[in-house]
């Protein structure tokens, strides 16, 4: 493990892993409860205002999402799981009002519903994109979906 | 007034081919100046392009939308034409009178220039078009602010050759001199008027494609596109013909010669002020343009009509 | 007059790519504004995990034509990172080489794209024209004129001749010329005044708060630029100002952009000069271990983010990208407050908006048609059966 130019005691104990890959990327893993918590610090305290994206994973049991916040140099990728059958997660529009086309293209393509986004229509799939098919979890290859939007 | 002077010479036929040959001489200079080559293949350097522009568009499907007014929407570029080619039959071009003339035509020419106007306005209100409706609101505009300099240096010349007609003033300046000489004030309001009136850049706010989609033009399509592209034909050969007429003595030449010749060498060098002007610039905002009008060009135009007043006082 | 609603795009002349903005104008005056995305979606996203990481450097080229290079940058740099390998010093500054003429390229169109959104055709003509050195630059280099498929995981796959130096050299001095007279132009021009200056304002509160990135940030007067906060390739080695200008309006971003292509200028030249001798390629696995990074460039249009993660195999676990373009979306959104009409497409045009690059994610077209696997041949017959049917 590098040495941590950036520390935070209270994260430190919160998370569940802390990586630092080279010295301006950090990598946190934090519960979901501990989530909106976690995040309003970083926002609030420790100056983590501008975010550069939100990617969300399939991990199989369950769906990964990562915020990556930016401060400085530094980017600091502060992750997050939910489980696959009902995913949800506090919205932080209300933090970072930059996240909002972020957190609408996860809800998307994962089907990730944030608690809170006053507005999560579909800013990336066509009208009468069936509801069930959320394109980038790994259940769904590209035959499968051709296969079903042909059948439909 | 002989038939064959109506259809052919100095009549339709030839006006027909002298809008598309200005339209040409536009394009062509235009490119030049853009660093282009402009109209190539068709006919020598491209001149016969408009001619073929005009007949392709002929052929194209005429689509009229459900919602758009019929009636308006299908008279609309007609009448436009006609508007814009009956003034032209008022302009010397051949001798120092015009087709026809009469005592007050200059305020005729005006007025049908206002009707087409609203001609304009109206068709672009029945196609029912919210681009359309923007464009023709902003015609409207731009008329309100435009007109009213335009008119008033007009009558500059007017007041110099003491007659309202188009051939009086041709005359006077036959047997006196150029109104570019005396009144060069005038020249420039109106030249910019005119591109105002023609929807030129900086001045084609009402069809501004990357705004508002070519305006009030959107909804029409083949023959009625065909009429209307062949109206902006006719309109800078008025335009560029009625600077020539007012300031520049129309066919006078040198030595009290007249010759058609003239006429055309002048129309092809007011067709090039225009055409360099158009490429000079970015297009205004509306509001800007109307400020423009109103805060600089009517003051100008009136201040130029005071000095031709006061000019014979002090220069006897 | 009530207000009514007007459509912009996803058709529309202004916009060189469809997207579909739905303005709410009282007269003249844009009210309000909502966005929709979702037209020229490929599923790149999608694409790349089904391909091995050889075949995502292709890939990922195509995200866009104009900053392709940034793209693979980006993406090369995040395989390296989990790799571990270090590239060749040569091999870093030929990658910035051709970065910054990236930047060249497009800073000039996007200038010529500016100067049409205002009808101010004649600029149009000439930027473009000129930026044809700018091409041929790339092509004395690389071989190609958009899409330069010469990077690779490990550095580069061919390498600069001696002979390409001296025309790019005075490619650079012809550039700089021209670019000096259309900055003075910018600058005095009244008509470019009138249209740009106090257009489509973004505070730079406002502009921090939605992210904006790139020439639009720092024409809101925030210094921040990945070359020089997060230097990538050679650009520690070089060195250049970060241009920024405080009048937040699109006369900023215009004279910020002319600008930054001096900056290019300068650092290809610093590169040229200092060119490492050696070679400009390492062998990597095709297999890449466990791992996951993150990876940043400044394109020409701002901040571009990587995010790779691999799972052991030839094939990549997943690859998430963002693009400049769709940062800025939220900011432009902010611009538009109380505009004139008029002044949408150069607010438009403000951001350099790159549609493409913003969506990539989905790959089925509105029809719920599939495309993705569609040949030519396919894609015409399908064309003359719609025609029949009608």
């Amino acid at each position: 493990m590098m040495k941590l130019k950036w520390r935070d005691k209270w994260l430190e104990r919160k998370a569940i892993e802390i990586t630092v890959q080279q010295s301006r990327r950090v990598f946190v893993t934090v519960s979901q409860d501990d989530f909106r918590k976690t995040m309003e610090r970083l926002v609030k305290i420790k100056g983590f205002t501008q975010i550069a994206t939100i990617t969300g994973v399939d991990i199989g049991k369950e769906i990964e999402v990562i915020y990556h916040l930016k401060h400085k140099e530094l980017v600091l990728s502060l992750r997050t799981r939910t489980s696959k059958k009902e995913p949800v997660i506090p919205t932080i529009v209300d933090l970072i009002p930059g996240s909002a086309l972020y957190e609408r293209e996860v809800h998307d393509l994962f089907g990730v519903t944030f608690i809170g986004n006053p507005d999560l229509s579909p800013l990336l799939l066509p009208e009468g994109w069936p509801d069930d098919v959320y394109p980038l979890r790994k259940k769904w290859t590209s035959e499968i979906i051709k296969h079903k939007l042909e059948g439909s | 007034m002989p038939f064959l002077d109506i259809i052919v010479f100095p009549g339709l036929l030839f006006l027909l081919f002298l809008a598309f040959f200005c339209e040409w001489l536009d394009r062509k200079a235009v490119a030049k100046l853009q660093n282009r080559v402009g109209p190539k293949h068709t006919g020598p350097e491209g001149i016969l392009q408009p001619f073929a522009d005009f007949i392709k568009l002929l052929s194209n499907e005429d689509i009229i939308p459900a919602a758009v007014d019929r009636i308006m929407f299908s008279l609309g570029p007609i009448l436009i034409l006609t508007l814009s080619l009956m003034p032209l039959f008022l302009i010397p071009i051949a001798g120092s009178s015009a087709l026809v003339w009469f005592e007050g035509d200059l305020i005729f020419i005006m007025f049908v220039m206002t009707l087409r106007i609203i001609i304009t306005f109206l068709s672009a209100w029945s196609s029912t078009n919210r681009f359309s409706m923007i464009g023709g609101m902003r015609v409207i505009l731009q008329m309100l602010a435009f007109e009213i300099p335009l008119t008033i240096a007009m009558t500059g010349p007017a007041i110099s050759a003491r007659s309202l007609s188009l051939s009086k003033i041709v005359q006077f300046q036959a047997s006196e001199h150029l109104l570019l000489l005396a009144q060069p004030l005038g020249f420039v309001i109106v030249t910019i008027c005119l591109l105002a009136e023609l929807r030129m850049v900086p001045f084609d706010i009402p069809k501004a494609k990357t705004e508002i989609v070519k305006g009030w033009f959107v909804e029409f399509s083949g023959k009625k596109l065909a009429l209307l592209r062949l109206t902006e034909d006719f309109e800078l050969v008025l335009a560029a013909s009625l600077m020539v007429s007012l300031y520049l003595g129309g066919p006078i030449g040198p030595w009290q010669t007249q010759s058609v010749l003239y006429f055309f060498t002048k129309l092809v060098i007011c067709i090039l002020i225009l055409s360099n002007l158009r490429a000079l610039f970015a297009r205004f905002r509306i509001d800007q343009a109307l400020k423009g009008a109103w805060k600089y060009l009517t003051p100008l135009a009136l201040i130029q009509v005071i000095l031709v007043e006061l000019m014979p006082m002090v220069i006897p | 007059m009530s207000t009514f609603r007007i459509p912009f795009g996803p058709q529309h002349p202004a916009l060189k790519e469809p997207i579909n903005f739905t303005f709410k104008v009282d007269g003249e005056r844009v009210v309000s504004v909502k966005l929709r995305l979702g037209y020229v979606h490929r599923g790149i996203e999608k694409l790349a995990e089904d391909r091995t990481y050889t075949q995502n450097i292709h890939l990922v080229e195509r995200v866009c034509g104009l900053c392709s290079q940034a793209h693979v940058i980006c993406f090369s740099q995040a395989v390296e990172e989990i790799l571990g390998v270090e590239i060749p010093a040569r091999a870093r500054y030929l990658r910035t080489i051709i970065a910054e003429m990236e930047r060249i390229q497009n800073h000039y169109m996007w200038l010529g794209f500016t100067a049409h959104e205002m009808g101010f055709e004649t600029l149009f003509m000439y930027t473009w024209r000129d930026r044809e050195i700018a091409l041929n630059m790339v092509e004395t280099i690389t071989g190609k004129r958009v899409n330069y498929g010469i990077n690779t995981i490990g550095g580069l796959r061919r390498d600069l001749t001696a002979i390409a130096v001296n025309p790019v050299k005075r490619g650079l001095d012809q550039l700089e010329d021209r670019m000096k007279y259309y900055k003075k132009l910018c600058m005095t021009e009244p008509t470019i005044l009138k249209r740009t200056v106090g257009v489509g304002i973004l505070r730079p509160k406002d502009a921090l708060r939605f992210g904006a990135v790139g020439p639009t940030l720092r024409a809101s007067g925030i210094k921040r630029d990945i070359r020089f906060d997060d230097p990538y390739a050679a650009y520690e080695e070089a060195s250049f100002n970060i241009i920024t200008y405080d009048g937040c309006d699109v006369a900023s971003r215009l004279l910020a952009r002319c600008e930054e292509v001096f900056e290019s200028i300068e650092i290809i030249r610093q590169m040229l000069d200092n060119l490492p001798k050696g070679k400009v390629r390492v062998r990597v696995p095709s297999q890449v271990p466990q791992g996951e990074a993150v990876s940043r460039v400044e394109a020409p249009r701002g901040e571009n983010l990587h995010y790779l993660r691999a799972d052991g195999t030839d094939k990549l676990a997943r690859l998430k990208m963002r693009a400049p373009t769709l940062a800025n979306l939220l900011p432009l959104c902010k611009m538009f407050e109380n505009m004139n009409i008029a002044d949408i497409p150069m607010i438009i045009a403000g951001i350099d908006p790159c549609i493409a690059c913003a969506e990539r994610m989905t790959f089925i077209d509105t029809e719920n048609r599939s495309t993705n696997s569609w040949t030519g041949d396919e894609l015409r017959k399908y064309s003359i059966g719609w025609y029949e049917e009608r």
